[in-house]
């Protein structure tokens, strides 16, 4: 019988190389990270304006934090369906993140004391922006060390 | 090394696990999806089964299933196949109706599988899962997404139906 696969399994995986790619998962970060980051701080800048705008300004800042948002969402399709996030890569994109949402938060909050915004409103957004970053992490290493815990158990198993 | 310790390497991001996943499981998700579909779109559809289980991988919580959770994958890439074949062929008889070219279906097959390729999607299905593949009823009744009544039931109707369709083809139990 002549029924056999045509593709041999190292073909298999050379195939699948595309799909676990460092880039690939470097790109999809990056898009999910900066969109976020970008839109907090149009958003910001937009609502930390001191007088009324003008109806073309409104549009624009409304536009750019759209196009931001844009971006994270295809950062998060991308990490969601397209790109696997293993764990440990997990526990480095939520570090990215975090620091990201912080730096992204000072900005803010220095934009937003200098043109004499809310003292409080700004910080305690600030502080929900870190605050999910911050969850993924914490989430991203227990699941890490829960893998590591049950690779260890699973490993002594296979010795005995 | 067991296939749940290799699933929990490869959720932790060692390729070489991944690696070693893909050389054991294969050959059995080839021939499921092979006893399936014909020999054109088998290697096709293994590769989309098994891009699915890498980008699906890291999301797995019950790493002990990895073999029921991977044949779930290849049979829902199986159906969404025949689902699209039977649309063009909705299509095309609609249009054509003697567009049927007989050549296509000359394929070299042992006996069994030709008598398998010839039973219904469903009973098929349930037949390689459970002798091909040795899966419980438990299993193919999760694989299916059907109780494991309906699985026995397809079970007997898919025996009775092979042992029919050799019997006329020659063959004495």
């Amino acid at each position: 019988m002549t029924d056999e696969p045509r593709l041999s399994a190292q073909q298999l995986i050379e195939r699948l190389q595309p799909a676990l790619s460092p880039w690939a998962r470097v790109r999809a970060v990056t898009a999910l990270v900066v969109g976020l980051a970008g839109a907090a701080f149009v958003a910001a800048l937009w609502w930390t304006e001191p007088g009324p705008l003008p109806g073309r300004t409104q549009w624009a800042f409304a536009l750019f934090t759209v196009f931001c948002l844009a971006w994270a969402c295809y950062g998060t399709w991308l990490l969601s369906r397209r790109v696997p996030l293993f764990a440990a890569e997990h526990v480095v994109a939520a570090w990215l993140g975090l620091a990201a949402a912080i730096g992204t938060t000072a900005l803010v909050v220095t934009v937003a004391v200098q043109r004499g915004a809310h003292p409080v409103g700004v910080p305690a957004i600030g502080v929900l922006v870190v605050a999910l970053p911050a969850v993924l992490l914490v989430r991203a290493r227990a699941r890490r060390a829960a893998l590591l815990r049950r690779k260890r158990e699973l490993a002594g198993g296979d010795q005995r | 090394m067991t296939d749940e310790l290799l699933v929990v390497r490869a959720q932790l991001g060692e390729r070489a696990a991944l690696a070693e996943l893909v050389h054991r499981w294969r050959l059995p998700v080839w021939t499921y999806v092979r006893r399936m579909l014909d020999a054109g779109r088998a290697d096709d559809v293994t590769q989309d089964v098994w891009l699915a289980v890498v980008r699906g991988l890291p999301r797995l919580r019950e790493t002990d299933r990895f073999k029921q959770w991977l044949f779930t994958i290849a049979r829902r890439s199986v159906t969404d196949c025949l689902r699209a074949e039977y649309a063009r062929a909705a299509v095309v008889s609609h249009g054509e109706p003697d567009a049927e070219d007989p050549g296509d279906a000359v394929v070299e097959r042992t006996e069994l599988v030709a008598a398998l390729s010839g039973l219904p999607v469903l009973e098929r299905e349930v037949l390689v899962l459970f002798y091909l593949e040795d899966l419980s009823v438990q299993d193919c009744a999760q694989i299916c997404q059907v109780p494991t009544g309906t699985v026995k039931s397809r079970l007997n109707r898919a025996r009775r139906m092979l042992r029919e369709h050799l019997e006329e083809k020659g063959y004495r139990s």
